[in-house]
């Protein structure tokens, strides 16, 4: 009875706390606990964050090798190659399907740079309140027409409100967007940011490679002549939305070409602590990344997998990683030498795929057209930039853990050893005849050729095929914990991809001499700073040797005495071969066309060395790239008008 | 004292036993008895089966008390009833019988089986319902039925079983749960999971953590009068789950279940063979040049050397009795679930236990408590790499050592066969360890002085965790043997509670006004956090993920692993449920629901219900239709929410990007990924339901047919707004979703004789499912997939019309680049004058396709011969469209390029144009044939055995079974998953038809199809079990 009791007991204990917790209101309040509010952005701390996240939006444009094939596949400096797909196919213009809203890929800039756009509306509308300093509110504005540059360029123009008024940081979830003309946008876009970024920024980087005063100059004399040769229009290029070619502050171009190059010239007298690299190797070279050239780069690191925004070990193929340098690498894991020295048994993998910037993770997307060897690069021996672009000669990596052991043989069956030449894209066409053996196989496995006493196989100019092609050392991987091993060549890219470099205010500062504008130096003398430079070495890079030359003077002499247009773009192309600058060099010059037009490469087999001549069909309107269809998709309202014409 | 105990003894019936009932039932019997004072008589009797047997244990109850006995070994029984009483006689798969006492002191009762189920107590939350008087929807399944299939957990034991129940796999691994759709899908990206309630408690775990073994039955209500008394969460139907107990007077029962068998491959993937592939590869012509690691000569079976054979086997055993005033159960579970793809495995250690204890005449308090601990292992171990390697490269060196890699053209691959993985017994681990537990407590107190009112509070106490643990060893599962070695650790918490008060009041007025009224106020709340770390390059193998500080390499916990989730949810809930005399009856809801989920202002939304029954067959006009047993209308509309959005998708929120500025500067941005919305209201749905419940030719064929309309309104959805407005989302109340649906049921008793019967039972469904609207003035949103007037789940894609042969007009025009023997799809663009096609096939040509079966249900078949029975138990669907990522670009195993090895499919030559697959090495997108995508689309239609058994059960009145005291011994055998018919996915590849990923799993690329739609991709393969199996009760 007792214990009866002492259960009744219990049980209305039970019952009331039942009743008591019938009060509890709060249940219904929330507060997060591992997520950040959008109010956190207007704090100081938040604002920092956005500007971070500034700099890390880069990545979703630069080193993603989708995005780099828009900038590259269709000029002349690229073709699409054997595995290409269809992403690649259309952008070569050249009868393998048309380029739509679906397969160009310059979707990967149209949706990262608004919400970034939005980011610097927002930090520039909350900075004076959270009492931000004006140096990193510039940040801000540098990335906003940082980006809405990009955008015009690209896609004509492009919205500057975004839903909450123009250049205001959107809150509405809207889901129209009307477009602003081309020179809406470099009027109040563009050039205002950029300047007062100018007066804002500090001459030093903040941290290792933050906005800078240089930089914006840079973008701003870029901005200028860009937009000087939009409102001279020499080839009657259209744009879109339609509007005339008159600049709403009444300016001539011939205004701009002249502010573009006041600005560059800016720049150049006073870089800050940026200068020009001794050679032009070092400029390129891993192991001298961030080096006092460089003004702006999408970074990535070694050492944080979380901050470098992608696995260390196996990349995807997606943003944020930095894989653009994989699409122009060929497949060189292909190439066998023999343990016989008696017959070619083509059974040992004599280059692996190997973490090191010469060679790298082969995607086979994007192929060198062979003029780029015969006409661009046509001078290899004062000119140091081909050997400092390419990789021309691949390497017996047998020595690297694991080990392949036993003797190795190669071309002509003559004995190799780890670190000699398996193959060589050589420089010119040789003296005495290539022979080719039959079947391919027999060539290295890719068809390659021999020459008496030597014991690499060679591959001259005209040979180079979309499957055969000297790779991009530039942009090829490094690291330092491969240890003994081949490290680990399928992961992204540890290194920065370079954006914005010194080098090219010499090149916007000659090209708007070349289109009127003076001042100091001529545009002949600009470009010679920089020819100079490219004749001096250092190191045969291909040859694996110390080189130590100073062709300079042999440089500047073979600079013509009258430079146009079109020699300033050959010379961008040499400065700057392959890393995303060449789709954009030529609509703005508007010589697509003319320098594109058709290009010579082989075929798509190891035997297939032929060269072939290609004609591409660019027209007029593939001068704007296609609004993505996801845009368009998520749009409500007249979606028909909103597209660039043509696509 | 168990009242009503009518069960089910074998496959084809339905339990009807439900504690609840019983609770509740026993509480109002109690207080009518101790009102009524009257004198006491004497009864023996005894309880006879149809072969006037004596009935053992079954169960003799005075109407009305909780008076009661067991019948004993002979069936006897002796009761001491008041004078004029009823007894109600009721023993499992009988019938229960009501007999007038009258003068009687000896009585006889002979019963018959019940075939009918009529007569069954279903629950229907917060209370239960007599079948009879049910004017919901709602299917129920006892647990005994429910086990025919021997599974991990009752979702896949559930898995055709029902109508309007449409349960896929999402994975074939070990211990994996199933999706369970009730009535189709409602919402775009809110959850479309019904609610599950574990013991009147809303479950707050997974249903990988419930026993099927301790289930006692299932009760899913499916229309919105049914479950709008679940208010704000009732919208995806209810699944509610009543656990075992003991009975009243019932001696302690010991009893023993168990199973145990192999696990083998049903189909292995179809890759091509040596022959096969150098011919495909010959014929693509891409890759001149063999790898490595390959010779033309060599024809390596990969899927041979990586399959294991697993094993399953349960282990159960079970105590329950019951004393003069409680009743008590425990339990105790084992289950193994070893898979076929090495290390995979799923163990479960359960335990159960209830407990109900009267205290006095007024109080009763109890509680049921399920725990369990379980581990999952090896889900680390993917299949694709083994299915993407050549057949052309030998496992071995020239020298015979095995290779570590495989160097196919373009890709070096680690090889991980089963001695692979068998050797790197602690080297290679993922292994997840739940422990959860899930407690209802009560209380229940009859109001003195007025009949019939109780009150009664419900505490659920439950808590769940788990800890995640992966160790990668250096170099294992790369190709490069210095990959540094991986350890990650996470865990996660749960804690939830729920406080119910509930007003009951249950009178009968007059013999046939019968009320039952129930009030309820409830708070709830449930707090969740997760966290997670890992670390490169441990110092030692040995320390496994055990110490992430003995690291030489980076050491990470990344923002966005770590997570906290609070929410609360308040209720009140009132019902009527109202019948006269058995004939017409009418239920009524209003439960409003607050949700912390939601904007202030917005928190609170009020849902009523209503619905009607009537029973035809009880009125007079029908008595003369002998035929027709039974006949009742039911008629239902109610309205219920899904508030199923994560906690804080009204505040919107920031995304992070991490980034190195160089080697010195590590920082993490923020930017504005979804936008806050102040106005984000509950989603709601409205739901008409109008069903007949039928007992026909003596109830030898029962069944029902439902109809239904479901309107789903203000749908919670994460709009994607364009790139231009900066911000990637936002959640809103956008749009309108339709389900349509019929449901029939079916089961009848088709032949019986002496020794031999035979039943049968089917169900079939069939749901149309439709995008009413979206945003306002928008009717398609491709991005997402979402088209107004058609499915949710629809593909969004080019149309498949076969290949492009020689001659064939236009390909120029039409697929500029393109060659012979490529995949031809729909164009429908315009033509000029002469019929020529104006453009070249692109985005605009894609169609919506239609995912949705015509119909599709289940079926169950036992024969019984003396001793031995036979059941079959199967599913089947019609129609609608099968996605297999294994033929479609995003599984990178049907590159048609001779890059790696390739499903096996009839494709396109000069000599074979009938051929359905592109020809080898033609126009790509990616490295894809182009529109290869559209190669994965199959007509989804199958009919599946799922389980056939044969059984038997030992005398129990035999000599040796009374002496060694067991009162039931069966043995069984059982074969699950034997085969598949009429299915032309299984027809080219061999493979199971159903379903083992979601949309964004087992793929190559995981953004190609929409994570909602379910797929075949490189999951663990289906298997065939073969399971022999012993239940024995003492």
């Amino acid at each position: 009875m007792k214990n009866i009791q002492l259960y009744l007991k219990s049980i209305k204990v039970f019952l009331l706390t039942g009743l008591l917790l019938v009060s509890c209101t709060d249940i219904l309040e929330e507060q997060p606990r591992s997520i950040f509010e959008p109010g956190f952005f207007q704090t100081e701390e938040g604002i920092f964050g956005g500007i971070t996240s500034m700099y890390a939006h880069l990545r979703y444009i630069y080193g993603q090798a989708y995005y780099y094939n828009t900038t590259l596949t269709g000029t002349d400096e690229a073709t699409y190659a054997q595995s290409a797909d269809q992403n690649f196919l259309v952008m070569d213009l050249s009868g393998q399907g048309d380029i739509d809203p679906n397969n160009s890929r310059a979707d990967a800039l149209w949706g990262a740079a608004f919400s970034n756009i939005n980011t610097a509306n927002g930090i520039i509308e909350f900075a004076p309140e959270a009492g931000v300093s004006e140096a990193l509110v510039a940040e801000a504005r540098f990335f906003r027409a940082f980006d809405y540059f990009l955008l015009v360029q690209t896609f004509g123009g492009v919205p500057l409100d975004l839903g909450s008024g123009e250049l205001a940081f959107n809150i509405e979830p809207s889901r129209t967007s009307v477009r602003n003309t081309v020179p809406e946008v470099y009027t109040r876009g563009v050039f205002p940011d950029m300047l007062q970024a100018i007066d804002d920024l500090p001459s030093v980087p903040r941290l290792t490679g933050t906005a800078t005063k240089t930089l914006a100059r840079l973008y701003l004399a870029k901005a200028y002549l860009t937009y000087a040769w939009w409102l001279d229009n020499p080839n009657n290029i259209p744009t879109y939305p339609e509007t005339p070619r008159q600049d709403p502050d009444g300016n001539s171009a011939q205004w701009y070409y002249q502010e573009a190059y006041n600005i560059a010239m800016d720049a150049i007298n006073d870089p800050g602590p940026f200068s020009l690299q001794e050679t032009f190797y070092d400029v390129n070279l891993a192991q001298n990344d961030r080096n006092s050239e460089l003004l702006l780069y999408a970074d990535h690191t070694e050492d944080s997998e979380f901050y470098n925004g992608g696995s260390l070990v196996w990349g995807n193929g997606a943003a944020p990683d930095n894989f653009a340098g994989w699409m122009m690498t060929w497949n060189y894991t292909v190439l066998r030498s023999s343990s016989s020295s008696s017959e070619w048994v083509g059974n040992i993998e004599s280059v692996r795929r190997e973490a090191i910037q010469a060679t790298g993770r082969p995607w086979t997307r994007m192929a060198p057209p062979i003029g780029v060897i015969t006409n661009t690069f046509a001078d290899k021996t004062n000119d140091s930039r081909y050997d400092g672009t390419f990789t021309t000669v691949y390497r017996a990596n047998n020595d690297r853990t694991p080990l392949i052991s036993g003797p190795m043989y190669n071309a002509n069956l003559m004995e190799v050893q780890a670190g000699d030449a398996i193959l060589t894209f050589l420089d010119e066409e040789p003296d005495q005849a290539i022979n080719y053996p039959s079947p391919s196989s027999l060539g290295g496995n890719i068809g390659a050729g021999i020459l008496p006493g030597r014991s690499d196989f060679v591959i001259s100019p005209s040979g180079i095929s979309r499957i055969v092609h000297p790779g991009l050392w530039k942009l090829g991987p490094y690291r330092t914990d491969s240890g003994s091993g081949l490290g680990e060549p399928n992961a992204g890219s540890t290194r920065p991809f370079n954006i914005a470099k010194l080098s090219e205010l010499y090149f916007i500062a000659a090209e708007a001499a070349v289109q009127g504008a003076t001042g100091s130096m001529s545009a002949r003398e600009l470009i010679n700073v920089i020819r100079a430079r490219a004749g001096v070495w250092r190191w045969n890079n291909n040859g694996n040797e110390e080189k130590i030359e100073d062709n300079s003077a042999e440089m500047i002499a073979a600079t013509p005495a009258e430079i146009d247009v079109n020699y300033i773009l050959a010379e961008r192309s040499r400065e700057y071969y392959g890393e995303g600058y060449r789709w954009y060099d030529l609509i703005r010059t508007q010589k697509w066309e003319e320098l594109a037009g058709t290009y010579q490469i082989g075929g798509m087999s190891y035997s297939d060395r032929t060269p072939q001549t290609v004609t591409r069909n660019i027209q007029p309107f593939h001068y704007l790239r296609p609004i993505p269809q996801g845009q368009i998709d998520a749009m409500e309202g007249d979606r028909a008008i909103y597209q660039n014409p043509g696509y | 004292m168990d009242l009503r105990s009518a069960r089910i003894n074998g496959p084809g019936k339905k339990k009807s036993v439900k504690w609840f009932a019983q609770i509740w039932a026993m509480l109002l019997f109690t207080f009518v008895s101790f009102l009524s004072e009257a004198q006491t008589v004497n009864i023996t009797g005894v309880v006879l089966d149809e072969e006037e047997m004596g009935l053992p244990g079954a169960s003799v109850q005075e109407k009305g008390t909780t008076n009661g006995v067991v019948t004993g070994l002979d069936g006897d029984f002796s009761i001491s009833v008041q004078s004029g009483a009823t007894l109600v006689v009721s023993y499992i798969g009988f019938a229960t019988q009501e007999i007038l006492v009258g003068n009687r002191s000896s009585i006889t009762v002979n019963m018959s089986a019940d075939v009918s189920s009529l007569d069954e107590v279903v629950v229907v939350g917060y209370g239960t319902m007599r079948q009879e008087a049910v004017t919901g929807s709602v299917a129920s399944i006892g647990g005994d039925v429910m086990r025919e299939v021997p599974s991990a957990n009752i979702s896949q034991a559930l898995q055709g079983r029902l109508p309007g129940v449409d349960i896929s796999q999402t994975s074939s691994q070990p211990g994996a749960t199933m999706q369970i759709r009730i009535r189709g899908n409602r919402s775009l990206t809110a959850s479309n999971d019904p609610l599950i309630v574990l013991n009147g408690i809303p479950f707050a775990g997974s249903i990988a953590d419930i026993n099927p073994e301790d289930i006692d039955s299932i009760d899913i209500l499916k229309d919105a009068s049914a479950t709008a008394i679940y208010g704000s969460r009732g919208a995806n139907g209810v699944v509610l789950v009543t656990t075992k107990k003991g009975f009243k007077g019932q001696k302690a029962k010991v009893s023993y279940s168990g199973f145990h068998g192999p696990r083998t491959v049903f189909s292995p993937y179809p890759m091509m063979d040596g022959p096969e592939f150098l011919a495909m590869r010959e014929a693509a012509g891409l890759f001149e040049s063999p790898g490595a690691s390959e010779s033309n000569d060599v024809n390596t079976d990969w899927q041979g050397l990586f399959y294991q054979t697993g094993t399953m086997s349960s282990h159960d055993v079970n105590v329950s009795g019951g004393g003069e005033k409680s009743t008590y159960s425990f339990g105790l579970g084992y289950y193994h679930d070893e898979g076929v793809v090495p290390t995979q495995q799923f163990d479960r250690i359960s335990m159960r236990a209830a407990v109900d204890q009267e205290i006095g005449n007024h109080l009763r308090i109890g509680f049921n408590s399920n725990s369990n601990f379980n581990t999952t292992q090896g889900s680390q171990v993917g299949s694709y790499g083994i299915l993407s390697l050549s057949p052309l490269a030998s496992p071995f060196n020239p020298d015979g050592s095995r290779r570590r890699n495989i160097s196919m053209p373009m890709d070096d691959v680690w090889v991980g066969t089963r001695d692979v993985l068998n050797e790197l017994d602690g080297q290679w681990l993922n292994e997840n360890r739940t422990y959860a537990t899930y407690n209802a407590l009560y209380a229940e107190l009859k109001i003195p002085g007025i009949e019939g009112l109780k009150y009664r509070a419900n505490l659920g106490l439950d808590y769940r965790q788990t800890n995640n643990g992966e160790f990668t060893a250096r170099g294992v599962n790369s190709p490069n043997p210095d990959t540094e070695s991986f350890a990650a650790v996470g865990n996660s918490h749960n804690f939830h509670w729920i406080m119910e008060n509930l007003i009951t009041y249950d009178r009968i007025f007059a013999d046939k006004h019968i009320v039952n009224v129930t009030a309820l106020y409830a708070n709830e709340q449930n707090k969740f956090y997760s966290s997670r770390m890992w670390a490169r390059d441990i110092a030692a193998d040995q320390f496994q993920f055990y110490n992430l500080g003995n690291s030489d390499g980076e050491i990470q916990i990344n923002p966005n692993d770590q997570n906290y989730q609070l929410w609360g949810l308040s209720s009140l809930m009132g019902r009527v449920m109202y019948s006269y005399d058995d004939k017409y009856m009418i239920s009524a809801t209003l439960r409003s629901d607050g949700s912390s989920r939601l904007a202030p202002g917005y928190k609170w939304h009020t849902y009523p219900a209503v619905s009607v029954g009537w029973n035809l067959g009880k009125e007079s006009f029908m008595n003369n239709v002998s035929q027709v047993d039974m006949l009742k209308l039911r008629l239902g509309y109610g309205q219920t929410s899904n508030q199923a959005i994560a906690p804080y998708a009204t505040l919107g929120g920031l995304g992070i990007r991490p980034y190195n500025f160089g080697n010195d500067a590590l920082l993490t941005g923020y930017f504005v990924n979804s936008l806050p919305n102040p106005n984000l209201g509950w989603e709601y749905s409205e739901t008409y339901n109008v069903g007949v419940d039928f007992g026909l030719f003596n109830n030898r064929l029962t069944g029902s047919l439902e109809y239904y309309i479901t309107n789903t309104k203000d749908i919670l959805l994460g709009v994607n707004l364009p790139a231009t407005s900066g911000v990637g989302s936002y959640t809103a109340n956008i749009g309108e979703t339709q389900n349509k649906g019929v449901e029939l049921a079916l089961n009848g008793l088709i032949f019986e004789n002496n020794d031999w019967s035979w039943e049968a039972g089917v169900n079939i469904y069939a749901n149309r499912n439709q995008l009413v609207s979206l945003a306002s003035g928008q009717d398609r949103d491709e991005g997402n997939w979402w088209f107004v007037g058609h499915p949710i789940d629809v593909i969004f894609d080019h149309q498949y019309v076969g290949l492009w042969q020689e001659g064939d007009a236009h390909r120029d025009i039409l697929e500029p680049g393109g060659n012979v023997g490529m995949i031809k799809v729909k164009y429908t663009g315009d033509f000029d004058d002469e019929g020529v096609p104006t453009r070249a096939i692109g985005p605009d040509d894609r169609q919506i396709l239609d995912l949705q079966p015509n119909f599709m249900g289940g079926f169950n078949t036992r024969v019984a011969y003396k001793n031995f029975d036979l059941s079959i138990i199967g599913t089947f669907k019609s129609g609608g469209v099968l996605i297999s990522t294994l033929h479609s670009s995003s599984g990178y195993l049907n590159l048609m390029s001779g890059r790696r090895n390739n499903v096996s499919v009839d494709y396109w030559t000069p000599e074979n144009t009938e051929a359905r697959y592109p020809a080898p090495g033609g126009l790509a997108s990616g490295d894809n044939p182009k529109y290869g995508s559209t190669l994965g689309y199959f007509d989804a239609s199958y009919l599946k055995i799922r389980t056939m058994t044969l059984g038997y059960n030992f005398d129990n009145a035999s000599k040796w079974m009374t002496k060694s005291g067991m009162s039931r011994l069966r043995v069984y055998g059982a074969v699950q998953n034997p085969f598949v018919l009429f299915s032309p996915f299984n027809r080219e590849t061999g493979l199971d038809p159903e379903t083992n990923s979601f949309g964004d799993q087992n793929a190559a690329i995981t953004d190609a199809i929409p994570s909602r739609l379910l797929t075949i991709g490189t999951n663990s393969p289906a298997t065939r079990n073969f399971i022999i199996g012993l239940n024995l009760t003492f």
